[in-house]
């Protein structure tokens, strides 16, 4: 700085940081300011429906009509992407800038649960029974429903017309021993019988507890205090998943990386079937025409991975205005365009058929009784991440099956105890 | 060297004047000071203190003393992310700096096409790891152009991220690539301050160029390499993008770290007081490390 500061410079060079220090005191105090509109309802879903205008214009349509049908009640839909959903959820909880009701699928609801309104304290008693057994069981944790559900979905078995007819096989597998019976078929045609995603960041409800589950095992007992993963059926569904990934029936770069879909041999028509990916998500490789929906595989029984959506009301709430802004939405009528405009099913038996004359859908529809949302309990996600890596070593040939299923257990068991 | 001059320091300045000077220089701090207090001090120190809870974003909190430490030392998952990380700090360090300085040594004279070569080395800094992960990730893949490499030397063909041997130096790789650049623009700039002549005089004695690197420009680099040493050793500490979007830490946790166990207590399992003893134990490493390196690099500084 100069000698030679005059009082008027000496001024400009005080205010300046002074000025500078205001403005990020004003930072920092921004950061707790905090407002909120009684009458207004402030919900947050996710790209549900995936073409951002089409989304955009489902729900303005139904805040509308909302409106118009409660006047002096405004409603807030605020879309926000999939990605880290739940760190922003958690974090405006917790800071009490939560809104007031947020969309949720069952496997988040345990985690959620002191922070949410149940159900029943706002659902008309004539909703409640027009659910679906699937839709309302999959919301129900302890006892009491968490959220409202809005639509269902299905993972089914979908398969490969083109691979079929290449290696000259008319008939789908619907059973463990079928799949494996042509596995040496299609690899000596250079397919894959399957795919398994087992990067540790996949969740375990689409890709191994199927597998589980159809051996006739579950990840918890009944009353959620143990797991019961290395059970005999857990053993089974896993020595069946390594012989694919020993014989070279599925990608075994899989299984510890998962690259975009479109570098997937799923996405370059390489493999038979799958239950990893929906018919959704290859219908712009494979073609609508060449998809082929089968029920879940079966060993013991046909289970698959299904899922609900629904939507939660949030303590803090205004409950009256809240509650008939979701069961307005949840109405059949209404929950419909969101339905059909995803490619999803209805959570109410009065939903009906949204899909006449579209004979994928309906196929992907017939499922829906075999599907299951996974485990609801508040450590499900943490027995994920002790299982999934065991899981790995046993695909790797570092541990056996059992070996592998025996430290999960252990790990888990330790985790639940706490 | 003896022979280089260590520049003279400015004699402290007193009088009204200075004291006036500081004053005004200090505002001009202040309001950096005050975001940093904010944002980066204020945090801290609520890490530390959440780490003696168990704080969880959904569910409150309550202060639970060393809890969360004990479970931290009886924890195997924490052991194992510990060796992973100190494993591939001990890969890419070393492989950064001396990437760093080899490539400092090739673009430090001004020959044509010099500051094209430096801005191509430099441009991994300034590119998104997530997004070069990706690419890595089929660089890596059984059939990739770095299998086929491997199998022209006789190697395994499959992918390294598959092996949980290969899959840290495969990391590494991908660190010291993304890394690099930096060193070498830090080290460049200390080049150029190493005076010619010494260069000069050594070649008229007859130094080959290992030895004049060995005795005349290594012993100068020595503050910037320590300085080096200490940023890409907490670099390494904290790697995270890369491991997940590669790995996801596999395959069988061969490449969880310290910070992705610490991201998935945090943000997949809310666990934040557990998440911030992770943090907690990550900032004592750095720190020992750092002091390490300051006595067997730095001690002459």
């Amino acid at each position: 700085m100069s000698r030679l500061l005059t009082r008027r410079s000496r001024v400009r060079a005080v205010a300046a940081p002074v000025l500078a220090t205001a403005l990020a005191a004003g930072v920092l105090a921004g950061c707790s300011g905090s407002g909120s509109d009684d009458n207004t309802v402030t919900m947050w879903t996710y790209p549900v429906i995936f073409d951002e205008a089409k989304n955009k214009a489902y729900w303005d349509g139904l805040v509308k009509a909302f409106e118009k049908e409660h006047s002096g009640v405004k409603v807030k839909v605020e879309t926000f992407p999939w990605a880290n959903r739940d760190t922003a959820l958690a974090t405006a909880i917790a800071s009490g800038k939560g809104p007031d009701a947020v969309y949720l699928i069952p496997d988040q609801l345990p985690k959620y649960a002191r922070s949410i309104v149940p159900a029943d304290d706002y659902m008309p008693a004539d909703a409640k029974s027009d659910y679906t057994d699937f839709a309302l069981k999959s919301v129900t944790v302890d006892g009491k429903a968490l959220a409202t559900p809005i639509l269902t979905s299905a993972n089914p078995l979908i398969c490969d017309k083109r691979v079929f007819a290449a290696i000259g096989e008319k008939n789908y597998p619907t059973s463990w021993a079928d799949l494996q019976a042509l596995a040496p078929k299609l690899k000596k045609k250079g397919y894959y019988a399957t795919t398994y995603y087992g990067d540790t960041q996949q969740t375990l409800n689409m890709t191994f507890y199927p597998l589980l589950w159809q051996a006739g095992g579950d990840v918890f007992s009944e009353d959620g205090k143990t797991v019961t993963f290395n059970d005999a059926a857990g053993v089974k569904a896993l020595t069946y998943l390594k012989e694919f990934v020993d014989g070279g029936y599925t990608d075994k770069d899989l299984v510890t990386t998962t690259p975009k879909l479109e570098q997937t041999p799923t996405a370059k028509g390489k493999i038979a079937c799958t239950w990893q990916n929906t018919p959704a998500d290859v219908e712009p490789f494979w073609g609508k025409e060449n998809i082929v929906v089968q029920p879940p595989l079966k060993d013991v029984e046909s289970v698959g991975y299904g899922t609900v959506g629904a939507l939660s009301m949030l303590k803090g709430a205004d409950k009256k205005n809240t509650g008939d802004w979701l069961n307005f939405v949840a109405e059949s009528k209404n929950a419909a365009g969101l339905e059909k405009e995803a490619g999803y099913f209805p959570a109410r038996r009065s939903g009906g058929d949204l899909y006449p004359g579209d004979a994928l859908q309906t196929a992907v529809g017939a499922t829906l009784p075999n599907m299951t949302v996974g485990p609801l309990q508040e450590k499900a996600r943490e027995v994920q991440g002790v299982l999934a890596p065991e899981i790995q070593a046993a695909l790797l040939g570092k541990k056996s099956p059992q070996e592998a299923l025996n430290a999960a257990q252990k790990a888990a068991q330790a985790m639940l105890g706490r | 060297m003896a022979v280089v001059a260590e520049p003279t320091r400015r004699g402290r300045r007193s009088g009204p004047q200075a004291r006036r000077e500081a004053r005004i220089g200090l505002l001009f701090v202040l309001p950096c000071f005050l975001l940093f207090l904010a944002f980066r001090f204020g945090p801290g120190i609520a890490g530390v203190l959440m780490s003696f809870t168990d704080y969880s974003l959904t569910g409150g909190g309550s202060f639970v003393g060393l809890d969360n430490f004990t479970r931290l030392w009886d924890d195997p998952l924490f052991w194992q992310a510990l060796k992973v990380t100190v494993l591939y700090t001990v890969l890419a360090v070393p492989g950064t700096l001396i990437a760093s300085v080899s490539l400092a040594l090739i673009t430090r004279r001004a020959f044509r096409g010099a500051k094209f070569f430096r801005s191509v080395f430099f441009l991994p800094v300034v590119t998104s790891l997530v997004l070069a992960a990706t690419v890595f990730v089929w660089i890596f893949s059984t059939g990739g152009p770095w299998s086929t490499l491997m199998g022209w030397f006789g190697m395994s063909e499959g992918s390294w991220l598959s092996d949980d041997v290969l899959v840290l130096p495969a990391l590494a790789i991908v660190g010291v690539w993304s890394r690099f650049g930096y060193g070498m623009l830090i080290l460049l700039a200390r080049m150029q301050d190493i005076p010619r002549e010494l260069e000069e005089a050594a070649l008229t004695d007859g130094a080959g160029p290992w030895q004049r690197f060995r005795y005349i420009v290594l012993p100068q680099l020595k503050p910037a390499l320590f300085f080096l040493a200490v940023i890409e050793t907490t670099a390494s500490f904290q790697v995270f993008d890369a491991v997940y979007t590669m790995t996801g830490g596999g395959p069988a946790n061969a490449s969880y770290t310290l910070v992705f166990q610490l991201y998935d207590a945090g943000f997949k399992y809310f666990d934040l007081g557990y998440a911030s003893a992770i943090g907690v134990a990550l900032f004592a490493l750095t720190v020992v490390v750092a002091v390490i390196q300051r006595l067997v690099i730095g001690k002459d500084q």
